[in-house]
C-alpha cells in the first residue's frame, strides 16, 4: 500500500520537493462515457518508458504496464477492514490478481469518489461503506474487464464470448493463447471507446475468487509489528510539538495567561494564545507537557455553560419527555395515529429510560500535524480523519482559504467511532492555527485528559415510551418520544441545513423498521446539550435500542408472554430477523432451566440494514448491585458477507464494546466541566472481565450491509432484561453500573 | 546525555532525565511502534521490555533505564516473526492496531517466563492493555497458538 506519510518520514525530502512531489497526481475523466487517460506514473520530468505505461478505464482503477494494479479507496481506516474488503470488490469483478493490486486512498474532496448517504463527501461512517460501494466498484471492474478483453478480441480477431479471464490474464481456450493484464496495456491498443456494462454482466456468485472468502486484511502485518504509521507517528522535517491548554468549558477561552514559568522550560519555543486556550510548543514532546503544568491561565467567565449539570439536564429532558403537550419532531415513517390509539385504549402501558452521556474512548488520544504556509493560506495536514472531505472543507473554513489550499495526508486511525468525524475537528483547528503562528510545521498531541475534557460525546437522553394492546392482545400502538440534543448543528453545519429539523445521529433506531405495529409514532424532542455532542458508535441506536427493548420485555412480561415469542410475533412479516432470532435462541438454548440466581435475557438490533439478536446470561450481586456477564450469545445478519472473518470479528468487537458501554461507561457534567479524565475514571472493558461469546454472521445473497456496528445496540438491554427475570425489578438507566443497579433494587 | 541499549544497540540521547521513556523511544529515537494512549499506566499501550520485563514507558523516567536493555516491538524479533507475530497475523487479531505493540510485547513477556499458560494465567497478564477494538477474545487464542507453536518447537 501507498503511504506518502511513510515517504516523507523516511526519505528526508525538504518540504517544498515534497509539496511539489504530491502535486503531480491527476485523473483525466470523461463526462457521459468515460474517456481512457493515459499518463505515466512518476513525474513529468521522468522518462517515460513502455514499463511506466498506465492506463485508467475509470477513477477507480489503473493498470499498468508492468501488470501492477492501483485501485483507489475513498475511505478510510480505523479498524472495521474496509480499505481491504472494498477495493477487493473491484478487484474481483476485474479479475485482478489481488497480489498485484495495490490500494491508494484518495485524499482530494472529489465528490465523484463520494459517500451518497453523506452528501457525496468522502466519510467514512455509520457502516455503510461496502453497501453504498459494492455496486459501484463491482461496476467498475467489470468494466475493466470488459475493456481489456475488447481490445484483446480485436488483436486477436476472435470474438469476445471466445475470451475468458483468470486472475489478471485474458485467455482464448480454442487457440490456448493468453495474455496478461500488463502486457495487454503494454503491447495492444486500447480502444478510446470505454464500454458500458450493466449489472447482469458483474461476475456470478458461484465465481468468486475473494469475496465471501475472508481475505486478508491488508493492514493486519503492519499492526503486528509496530510500522502501520497513525497520525501519532507523523514525522515531518522541522516540526515542533504543541500540547494545548484548553478552557475547561465550551465557550470561554483565555483572560489572563502568565506564562513566565513555562517559557521557562528548557526547550519551549512559544507560548500561543489561542481563542478556546493556549498552545504550547516546544523543541520536545516532554517540554511541552513540564510547560503545560506550570501555565497559570485565568478564564472567562461568560459561557452558559457553566450552568450545566448532568443531573439537571436529565431532569429537563425527563419532562419534556413527558409533556405531551410538546409537540417532537416525527422521524422515521410514522404508521396508523398512535396518538390517538394510545388515548382510547383500555390500558396503556408506560417506561422512562435514561441514559448518561458516553465517551469513544478510542485508543489514539487525537492529534494532528499540520504545516501552514507563511501567508496562513494554504496548509498540509497529517491526520487519522473518518472524513477526507470534512477535514479539507473545514480546514480551509478555519484559514478563510480555498479548498484547493489544503493538502490532506489522512493517516491510519487507532480507533475512530464516530469521533473524527465532524466538519470542524479541534485538533485540526489547533495545529493549524500553532502552525500559522509559528511558520513551522506542528505536531498537536493531546494527552488523554484532554482527549475526555474537550470530549464530544453521544448526548444524553430520557425516553418516555407508551404502548397499548388490542382486543386481540397485539401490541398495536407505540409512542416513542426522545428527549435529547440535537448532533448534526454540532457536527455539521452544512449536513444540519439538508436535513433540518431531522437529525439521524439523535434518533437513528428509534423508527420502527423490525416490528409489526399498525401504529407507530417515534417523536424528537430536542433538549438543551451540557456538553458537546457528536456520533459515537452505533449513534443513537446505542440507547434508542435500550429503551426499546426493554420497553418489548415489559410487555411481554405485562402480557406474560415469552419475551422471544413476543419478538418472534412482531417480526412474523420479517424472515431473516425471525431466523437471526431462531438461531440465538438455539446458540443460547433458550428456555433452558437457569437457577435462581442467573437469567438470559434477548434483544435485538439493526444498523445500517444489518440486523442482529443478541442473549446475556447473567447473574447479578445484590448486595452491590455488580452485574456479572457469565457468556453471551449474538447473531447477525448482513446480507452477503464479504469476509466472514471479519465480518465475526467486528460483532464480537461490538459485543465487547456494547458490555463496556453498557455495564460501565459514563461522563458526568459539572457546571460545565467533564468530571472523568483517564481510564482510571472512564472504565471499558478489560480482558478480565470479557464474557465467553459464542457470535455468529450468517450470511445470505441478499446485498451486503455493514458490520462495523453490529450488534453494538442490543447488549445493555438484553442485560436488563436478564436483570428483570432474576430480581423483579427494572433498571431503567444505562449504563448498568453498579450504583444504578443497587437503587433499582431498593426500590 | 543518557546511554540506553535500545533493541541491541548502544545508543545516547539529550533528554532530561525524567523524561518519560516513551517519549525518548517516541520522538527522539523515532521507534514509534510503541504507543501512547494514557500516559498513566492504565492502558499498556506503551509496553516495552527493560530487561526482559514489560514496563509502562509512560511511567518509567529514561535516567531509571540508563544502562538497561530495552526492547521495544521493532526489536522483538528479526523478521517480525516470533510465534506471537505469527499468530497475531494469522489470527487477524489487529482491528485499528493501536493498543496492538503493546499486547504483544505484554504478551512476550508472559511467555519468555511461562510458556504454557493456562487461559486463567493469560488473563491474569494481559488485563493490563486494554483494547477499545475489543479484540480481547483474538488476542487469547493468538497468545494460545504462538504457545503451542512455542512447545512443538521444543
Ligand atoms: S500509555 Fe502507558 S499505560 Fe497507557
Ligand atoms: S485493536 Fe483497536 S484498540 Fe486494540
Amino acid at each position: 500500500m501507498k503511504n506518502r506519510a511513510n515517504d516523507i518520514a523516511t526519505s528526508g525530502i525538504s518540504r517544498r520537493e515534497f509539496l511539489h512531489s504530491t502535486a503531480s497526481i491527476s485523473f483525466v475523466v470523461g463526462t457521459g462515457g468515460a474517456i481512457a487517460a493515459c499518463s505515466s506514473g512518476a513525474g513529468p520530468e521522468a522518462e517515460s518508458t513502455v514499463a511506466d505505461k498506465t492506463v485508467t478505464p475509470n477513477i477507480w482503477v489503473t493498470i499498468g504496464a508492468n501488470n501492477q494494479i492501483v485501485i483507489k479507496y475513498a475511505g478510510t481506516e480505523m479498524g472495521q477492514g474496509s480499505m481491504t474488503h472494498v477495493p477487493l470488490i473491484l478487484a474481483e469483478h476485474m479479475d485482478a490478481d489481488w497480489a498485484d493490486v495495490s490500494v491508494e486512498t484518495v485524499a482530494v474532496n472529489d465528490k465523484s469518489y463520494g459517500n451518497p448517504i453523506f452528501q457525496n463527501n468522502l466519510y467514512t461512517a455509520g457502516s455503510t461503506h461496502v453497501m453504498v460501494y459494492f455496486d459501484k466498484l463491482a461496476h467498475a471492474g467489470t468494466q475493466a474487464r470488459k475493456w481489456l478483453m475488447s481490445a484483446v478480441a480485436e488483436h486477436w480477431q476472435v470474438p469476445m464470448t471466445e475470451l475468458s479471464t483468470k486472475p489478471q490474464v485474458v485467455a482464448h481456450a480454442a487457440s490456448g493463447k493468453e495474455i496478461s493484464f500488463g502486457d495487454i496495456v503494454a503491447s495492444i491498443e486500447l480502444p478510446t471507446e470505454i464500454p458500458e456494462v450493466d449489472k447482469s454482466e458483474f461476475k456470478a456468485k458461484s465465481d468468486y475468487r475473494y469475496l465471501g472468502k475472508s481475505i486478508m486484511r491488508r493492514d493486519v502485518p503492519a499492526k503486528s509489528n509496530g510500522s502501520q504509521l497513525y497520525g501519532m507517528d507523523v514525522q515531518v522535517p522541522g516540526m515542533a510539538f504543541a500540547a494545548i491548554h484548553r478552557c475547561p468549558v465550551e465557550g470561554d477561552g483565555p483572560a489572563i495567561v502568565d506564562d513566565v514559568a513555562a517559557r521557562a522550560v528548557p526547550g519551549i519555543i512559544d507560548i500561543v494564545t489561542l481563542p478556546y486556550g493556549v498552545a504550547i510548543v516546544g523543541e520536545t514532546v516532554e517540554a511541552t507537557k513540564v510547560a503545560k503544568s506550570k501555565l497559570q491561565v485565568t478564564w472567562t467567565e461568560k459561557s452558559p455553560f457553566r450552568k450545566k449539570n448532568l443531573d439537571t439536564s436529565l431532569r429537563e429532558y425527563q419532562s419534556a419527555a413527558h409533556d405531551l403537550d410538546l409537540a417532537g419532531v416525527a422521524w422515521g415513517r410514522p404508521s396508523g395515529d398512535a396518538k390517538a390509539h394510545l388515548s382510547s385504549a383500555d390500558r396503556v402501558v408506560e417506561a422512562t429510560y435514561s441514559s448518561d452521556p458516553a465517551y469513544h474512548a478510542q485508543m489514539e488520544p487525537l492529534n494532528a500535524t499540520a504545516s501552514v504556509s507563511d501567508d496562513g493560506k494554504s496548509a498540509e495536514i497529517w491526520v487519522g480523519t473518518q472524513t477526507q472531505s470534512l477535514t479539507i472543507m473545514g480546514a480551509a473554513e478555519a484559514l478563510e482559504t480555498e479548498e484547493a489550499n489544503i493538502t490532506l495526508h489522512p493517516l491510519s486511525m487507532g480507533g475512530g467511532f464516530g469521533r473524527r468525524s465532524v466538519l470542524r475537528q479541534q485538533y485540526v483547528d489547533d495545529a493549524l492555527f500553532t502552525s500559522r503562528a509559528l511558520k513551522r510545521p506542528i505536531k498537536v498531541i493531546w494527552s488523554r485528559e484532554d482527549d475526555l475534557l474537550a470530549g464530544q460525546f453521544r448526548g444524553p437522553a430520557v425516553q418516555y415510551l407508551r404502548g397499548a394492546f388490542g382486543a386481540d392482545g397485539k401490541l398495536t400502538a407505540v409512542h416513542h418520544r426522545v428527549a435529547t440534543p440535537y448532533n448534526l448543528p454540532t457536527m455539521n453545519k452544512h449536513r444540519w441545513e439538508a436535513s433540518k429539523p431531522k437529525d439521524v445521529i439523535s434518533m437513528l433506531g428509534s423508527e420502527n423498521s423490525t416490528y409489526d405495529i399498525a401504529h407507530h409514532l417515534a417523536e424528537h424532542i430536542p433538549t438543551d446539550r451540557p456538553c458537546r455532542v457528536i456520533a459515537y458508535r452505533g449513534v443513537a441506536t446505542s440507547y434508542t435500542k435500550f429503551a426499546i427493548e426493554s420497553f418489548v420485555d415489559e410487555l411481554a412480561h405485562d402480557r406474560g408472554i415469552n419475551p422471544l415469542e413476543m419478538r418472534l410475533q412482531l417480526c412474523h412479516k420479517n424472515p431473516r430477523m425471525t431466523k437471526v432470532l431462531e438461531r440465538v435462541a438455539e446458540l443460547a438454548d433458550w428456555g433452558r432451566k437457569m437457577p435462581a440466581d442467573r437469567a438470559l435475557g434477548l434483544a435485538i438490533s439493526g444498523y445500517s440494514r444489518s440486523l442482529s439478536a443478541g442473549i446475556a446470561e447473567i447473574a447479578v450481586d445484590s448486595s452491590n448491585g455488580r452485574i456479572s456477564v457469565l457468556r453471551y450469545f449474538g447473531v447477525g445478519d448482513a446480507g452477503f458477507i464479504v469476509s466472514p472473518k471479519n465480518a465475526q470479528a467486528q460483532l464480537l468487537g461490538n459485543i465487547i464494546f456494547g458490555l463496556s458501554s453498557g455495564l460501565h461507561e459514563r461522563v458526568t457534567i459539572k457546571d460545565g466541566i467533564v468530571q472523568q479524565s483517564n481510564f482510571h475514571d472512564y472504565r471499558i472493558m478489560r480482558m478480565n472481565e470479557v464474557p465467553d461469546i459464542q457470535a455468529e454472521v450468517l450470511t445470505n445473497d441478499a446485498p451486503p450491509t455493514g458490520v462495523g456496528e453490529l450488534g453494538m445496540a442490543m447488549v445493555a438491554p438484553s442485560i436488563a432484561n436478564a436483570l428483570f427475570t432474576i430480581t423483579g425489578k427494572r433498571v431503567r438507566h444505562m449504563p448498568l453500573a453498579p450504583d444504578v443497579v443497587l437503587r433499582a433494587l431498593n426500590t | 546525555m543518557i546511554s540506553l541499549k535500545i533493541n541491541g544497540v548502544d545508543t545516547t540521547v539529550d533528554a532530561q532525565e525524567d523524561t518519560p521513556l516513551l517519549w525518548v523511544i517516541r520522538e527522539h529515537l523515532k521507534l514509534t511502534g510503541t504507543k501512547f494512549g494514557c500516559g498513566m499506566g492504565q492502558c499498556g499501550a506503551c509496553t516495552v521490555h527493560v530487561d526482559g520485563h514489560p514496563t509502562y514507558s509512560c511511567l518509567t523516567p529514561v535516567a531509571t533505564v540508563n544502562g538497561k536493555s530495552i526492547t521495544t516491538i521493532e526489536g522483538l524479533s528479526e523478521k517480525s516473526d516470533h510465534p506471537l507475530q505469527k499468530a497475531w497475523v494469522d489470527l487477524e487479531v489487529a482491528q485499528c492496531g493501536y493498543c496492538q505493540s503493546g499486547q504483544i510485547m505484554r504478551a512476550a513477556g508472559l511467555l519468555a517466563n511461562n510458556p504454557k499458560p493456562t487461559r486463567t494465567d493469560i488473563v491474569n497478564h494481559m488485563s493490563s492493555n486494554l483494547c477499545r477494538c475489543g479484540t480481547y477474545p483474538a488476542i487469547m487464542a493468538a497468545i494460545e497458538q504462538a504457545s503451542a507453536e512455542i512447545a512443538d518447537e521444543k
